[in-house]
Order: structure tokens, then sequence, then C-alpha cells
């Protein structure tokens, strides 16, 4: 049997937790971390010290407070000097970016994607972007890993991404590739998009305080990151969440896994664009199109909102009955459906949720927007920090 | 969600000479909810907030804030309690600056000169607390703006001033697709940071998109007021075209007669 935790673990631990606050929370004054994280004033002096020499934060005399007495000083994450890079390989582009430290993104880069496009060429535009933003990286900066947010099915362990049907894979081994095409990466973690865009509006967004929460992406597809308890449920292989694949319509269209009324067949673009009569169009723009055109008065395009707004309540209300979210956010090109079919998805979430599952809904748009995904992927990468701070 | 009201308004009443345009209104206004103020058009709703606001006196009725009774005669009451409106056409004067609008005829002074730092600093701070990210400068004139910008700049000077309960009147009348959208986000931040929003509008998808409880209107009588969660968007709306729908709303018999007096109504039994 093990004695408790070493003073060495303990203090560990709390430079994460230390770390992590002024990460998610921003700058922090000495005084309210004292408060918020529980520990007596000189333990925070001497962890803020640790990691100011570790170069992961700053301490500075906040502005004039107007208060009487010392001020306290305000610790600030080095978001300029500590980064990660993130990458997003989504249906229609592929986004690279680097984060520093507190989630701020110091640089961007995006590129459309073909539909179709296989993934050693998706790798290889990503890995260019990569080199690109490195040259302007100053020399002091120090660099923390790299994350990716796919929109699939990943295996977390090695980076295979398995059946992401919306982009046209079966198995292929991104993270390898994307390790051979980059070299000297480090620490290289993958998630899927969904996931990582409900963790960020979990700790920093729109669902900031709610532990139980489902994030819902739509594009082509629909994905959820599902948020139980504080935690994410990933599933036995960190497949779950697929709820796009949930079936609702057993009389429906074929969808692109080979089963047959998939909610994402009743909700995604592809429904969405065949009701407005524009089969024809693929893209996220197409589907601002309609959203567009149904808030003007077109009527074909008010049916296709109303349709697949009723089809969205419709998978949202079973999901809140078997969750009991706090929230339920809107994440995609779901955000702008949601904001025009509201009346719908909600009247119809209103007569299959359980009164005692919906009472306490809170119906969200994201906070972070389409920086979510970046901002999560770069968490993939801060993780490894935050666990142990001084390592490395 | 608390569960005691910010604003409370209990039997107002308010007539025009013979005209009797609110009769017994009740109105709860929660923190960190919003609520939808939905009617047809005359039923009444903008004399309620006129009422709020204190550009009209009650006739009669009791208006309470935060628990306490309040009396409210004039414009100046309202703000000083922490209302604030956010009319429909903004009454913004295009020729000055954000700073300048956001503080009109409540500048902050240092002496005899204007604060303009400190002025500065408020704006910065309140469009940050709301994250608005589509401001270019403080110091552009409001003439420069776009609809959506107007709008973010109307309401985030209503929550300059600590406010507590800020009242929208159609926000989003007159506004392109992605603006409507931001200014929706909008305000449902103000009440996810702990203010009582009021929303006025006549589009049921911006009510359901944001709002915490919907209380209809209809012919200046408060048909109801319930939770968003319970309703249908085809009961909304008969709450605004009938005054009731099934159970809810008003009583199906001669309203004129309904003195107070109890009135047992069966669901689903007047169909």
């Amino acid at each position: 049997m093990r004695a408790g935790p070493s003073q060495e673990e303990v203090r560990r631990h709390n430079l994460g937790t230390l770390l992590r606050y002024v990460h998610v929370h921003g700058a922090t004054s000495r005084a309210e971390l004292t408060n918020r994280l529980g520990l007596n004033r000189s333990t925070i002096g001497a962890l803020t010290a640790d990691l100011t020499t570790a170069g992961l934060v700053t301490e500075a005399a906040p502005r004039e407070t107007g208060r009487a007495g010392r001020p306290s000083l305000v610790v600030r994450p080095e978001s300029s000097k500590v980064y990660a890079y993130a990458l997003s390989i989504e249906v229609d582009r592929l986004r690279a970016a680097r984060v520093g430290l507190g989630g701020r993104i110091l640089d961007r880069r995006e590129t459309d994607r073909p539909r179709g496009m296989q993934v050693l060429d998706a790798v290889q535009p990503l890995a260019g972007f990569v080199h690109e933003m490195r040259a302007d990286v100053p020399g002091d900066a120090r660099y923390v890993g790299t994350g990716v947010a796919v929109a699939g099915m990943v295996r977390r362990a090695d980076g295979m991404v398995r059946l992401a049907p919306t982009i046209g894979w079966v198995e292929e081994p991104v993270g390898a590739a994307l390790r051979a095409e980059l070299g000297d990466v480090g620490k290289l973690t993958l998630g899927n998009h969904a996931d990582v865009s409900a963790l960020v509006e979990h700790s920093r967004g729109a669902a900031a305080g709610c532990d139980n929460v489902i994030y819902l992406y739509g594009d082509v597809g629909v994905g959820a990151g599902i948020i139980a308890d504080g935690r994410r449920v990933a599933g036995h292989g960190g497949y779950g969440g697929e709820v796009g694949h949930m079936v609702v319509n057993p009389y429906g269209r074929e969808c692109s896994c080979g089963s047959r009324g998939c909610w994402e067949t009743e909700i995604g673009e592809y429904a969405l664009l065949k009701h407005a009569g524009r089969g024809e169009l693929t893209g996220r723009e197409a589907v601002l199109g309609v959203v567009e055109a149904a808030m003007r008065g077109d009527s074909q395009a008010q049916f296709a909102v109303r349709q697949v707004g009723e089809w969205i309540g419709f998978g949202v209300g079973n999901l809140v009955n078997i969750f009991n979210p706090e929230s339920v956010i809107f994440g995609g090109t779901l955000r702008d459906v949601y904001l025009v079919a509201a009346a719908q998805i909600r009247s119809r979430l209103t007569a299959i949720a359980l009164p005692a599952c919906r009472e306490h809904i809170r119906l969200r748009t994201p906070e972070l927007g389409t920086d979510a995904a970046l901002i999560g992927a770069a968490e993939l990468a801060f993780e490894h920090l935050l666990e142990d701070p001084l390592l490395n | 969600m608390a569960a005691t009201p910010l604003l409370e308004l209990n039997g107002i009443n308010k007539g025009f000479g013979p005209v009797q345009v609110l009769h017994d209104v009740n109105l709860s206004v929660y923190p960190g909810e919003v609520t939808a103020l939905v009617g047809d058009n005359g039923a009444g709703k903008s004399t309620m907030v006129k009422c709020i606001s204190g550009i009209y006196q009650i006739d009669s009725g009791t208006v309470t804030f935060e628990g306490n009774q309040v009396a409210i005669h004039g414009p100046s009451d309202a703000s000083a309690l922490g209302i604030e409106v956010v009319y429909q056409d903004l009454a913004l004067c295009d020729n000055l600056d954000v700073v300048q609008n956001m503080f009109l005829g409540r500048e902050k002074k240092r002496g005899i000169v204007l604060d303009e730092p400190t002025m500065e600093q408020m704006a910065g701070d309140a469009l940050a607390s709301l994250s608005v990210r589509t401001l270019k400068s403080l110091r552009q004139l409001v003439a420069s703006l776009s609809g959506g910008q107007r709008q973010t700049v109307a309401i985030a000077k209503a929550v300059l001033w600590n406010s507590k309960v800020v009242i929208l009147d159609e926000p989003t009348a007159a506004l392109g697709v992605a603006q409507t959208a931001q200014v929706l986000e909008l305000v449902r931040r103000l009440a996810d940071n702990g203010l009582g929003v009021v929303l006025i509008s006549h589009n049921m998808n911006d009510v359901f998109a944001v709002s915490d409880r919907i209380a209809a209107l209809y012919l200046g009588r408060m048909a109801a007021q319930v939770k968003t969660t319970d309703v249908t968007h085809s009961q909304v709306v008969e709450l605004i075209t009938g005054g009731r729908s099934g159970n809810i709303g008003l009583p199906p018999e001669k309203p004129a007669d309904f003195g107070g007096d109890v009135v047992d109504i069966t669901p689903g039994g007047d169909k």
C-alpha cells in the first residue's frame, strides 16, 4: 500500500491548478487566486514564482484600482511566449493557427478543402502552414506541442482516423502522416472536432460553469461533444458522441455510413438544401444562403428551415431525455439554423422531452464561434503542460 | 434561475382618457433570464414599457423592485433604480462618436473638464463584457456604423450604468441576417451576465431562440406568463391572437365580468 501523495506530487498538482486557472480565466490577481484555489498566500506566491521562472506566467502591478492598500500583483499567462500549433481538418476547409497559452490566437492560416480530398493532400497544406508560421515565431518563444481537431472519429492513442464518412476516409493514419510531414513535432495529439469544441465552450465559452453539456456541431454531418458531470463522454474506444448517426427515421434517406434515416440525413446540409429546392448546391455558404432567404421571406426556404428545425428538436429532445444537460450548444451551421428555426426546435423539444429533463435546459449558440475548434485543438497540446508545468 | 423576481408589476392599470390600455397587468422579470414580451399591435406592449421606464405614470397598481415597492415618477427614477430601455429607434446621435453617445447627458467629469480617459475605459469595458468584437474604434462616429453595430452600442450603453433590468424594444427589426444573429447572442449574454432582460419582439424565432419566459399581452391584459420550455410555438401564437391556448391564458368567459374571482377551467375542456 502506498502512502498519500508526496510533497512533490502535491506541488506539481498545485502548479498545474494555478496555471490552468490563469490559462482559462486570463489575468488574475494573486488575491483572487488565493480565494479561488483555496491555497494560502505564501503558497500562491511560491507557485507563481516557480511558474515565472519557468517562463509560463508574468506578474505585474495592476492598473490603478482606486482602493486603499497595496494592490495585489496580477498573474498573466505568457500568451506571446508559450504556444502550441492547432490544426483543424474540417469538411470544407483546413485551418492552422498558432495559439498562445491562455487560448489567444497569435497567427492563423486557412484554405478551402475540396470535398473528397484525400488524407495525404490534407496533411501537406497543413504542414505547409506550420512551416510558414514557424518562420515568424520570436526566438525566445517556447513550443509546447501540436493538437489536431478532425471532423471524424479519432483513436486518440495513435491518431488513427476511422470512418469519417463526411470527409470520405475509411481508415487513415493522419497522426503518422502529420508526424512524417512536420518532422520534429514533439507531442502531437488528435481529437474529434465536436469533442474539442465542447471542451473549450465548457471551460471558457457559452457553457462555462455547466457540468452537463451537449455541443452539437453541424456541417454535412452532425457530431456531438458530450460532457457529463464535467467529464467528456468518450466511450470505450473514444468514438462516442456520434449523434448524427442515431436513427430517427427508419424509412428515411440512406446515410453515407450505410444505414438509413440517421439524424444527419434529416438535419444535415443535404436535407436542408434539398427541402429548399437547392439540392445541387453544397457547402456552408449554400446553407447560410437558405437561412438568409428564409429570414427574408422566401417560402420554400422557410419550409426547409421549419422542416429541419422540427427534426433538430426531435433529436435534441431525445438527447435531453438521455443526458438531462444544462446546456445544449448549436455550433457550425446549426448555429444559424437554430437562430432562424428556434420556434420549431423549441416546440418539438417541449413536446418530446420529459418536463423534469428539460426544465432547466439552456439552448445556446457558441461564444467562441469557429475559433472553438482551433483553441480546442491547442488545448489538447496544452493539456500535457498543464498536467506537469515544470516538466521539459 | 433565481426564485425572486427582480422587477415585479402587480395589477397595473393605465388609461388615456376614455381608453383603458392596460387592465390589471402583472409581469415578473427575473435576474439572469430573458423575459419576452409578446403581443399583437396595440396589445399594450409599448405602453407597458413606458410605464416601467417612467415616461407614463401608472393609474393604479404596484411596482416592486428587488423586493421593495417603488414609485416611478419619471425616467430618472427608473434609471436610478437600474432600469434602462433600448428603444427601437436607438436614440443615438449620428454626429457623436461611440463613447460620447454612451455617456450622453451623463458625462464623467474631472473638475470642470470631461474625464475622457475614464469614459473611454468604461465604454471599452462595457463592450468587452459583452464580447463585442465588431467595433473597430470607440472614437468612430455613430453615423459610420452599420445597423447591427448601432444596436450593439445602444445595448452596451444600457449596461454601462450598472443597470439591473434592460428592456429592449424590437432589437432585431430592420437588421440583416448576420446582424440579427449577433444581436440575439448579445441579448442572451446580457442575461447570462446576471441582468434581467425584457425582450419585446414580434418574431417568434427570436423569442424562442433567447427567452426563458414568455409574457403574452392580449388587448391590454396579460394573457399568460409561461416558461419557454413549457410551451410550443402554436400555443404562443394562440395566446397572442386569442388570449388563451388550452388551459393557459385568459378565461373563456366574458373578460369584462372577470373581477378577480377564481375561475375554474378544465384542462382542454374549452376546445
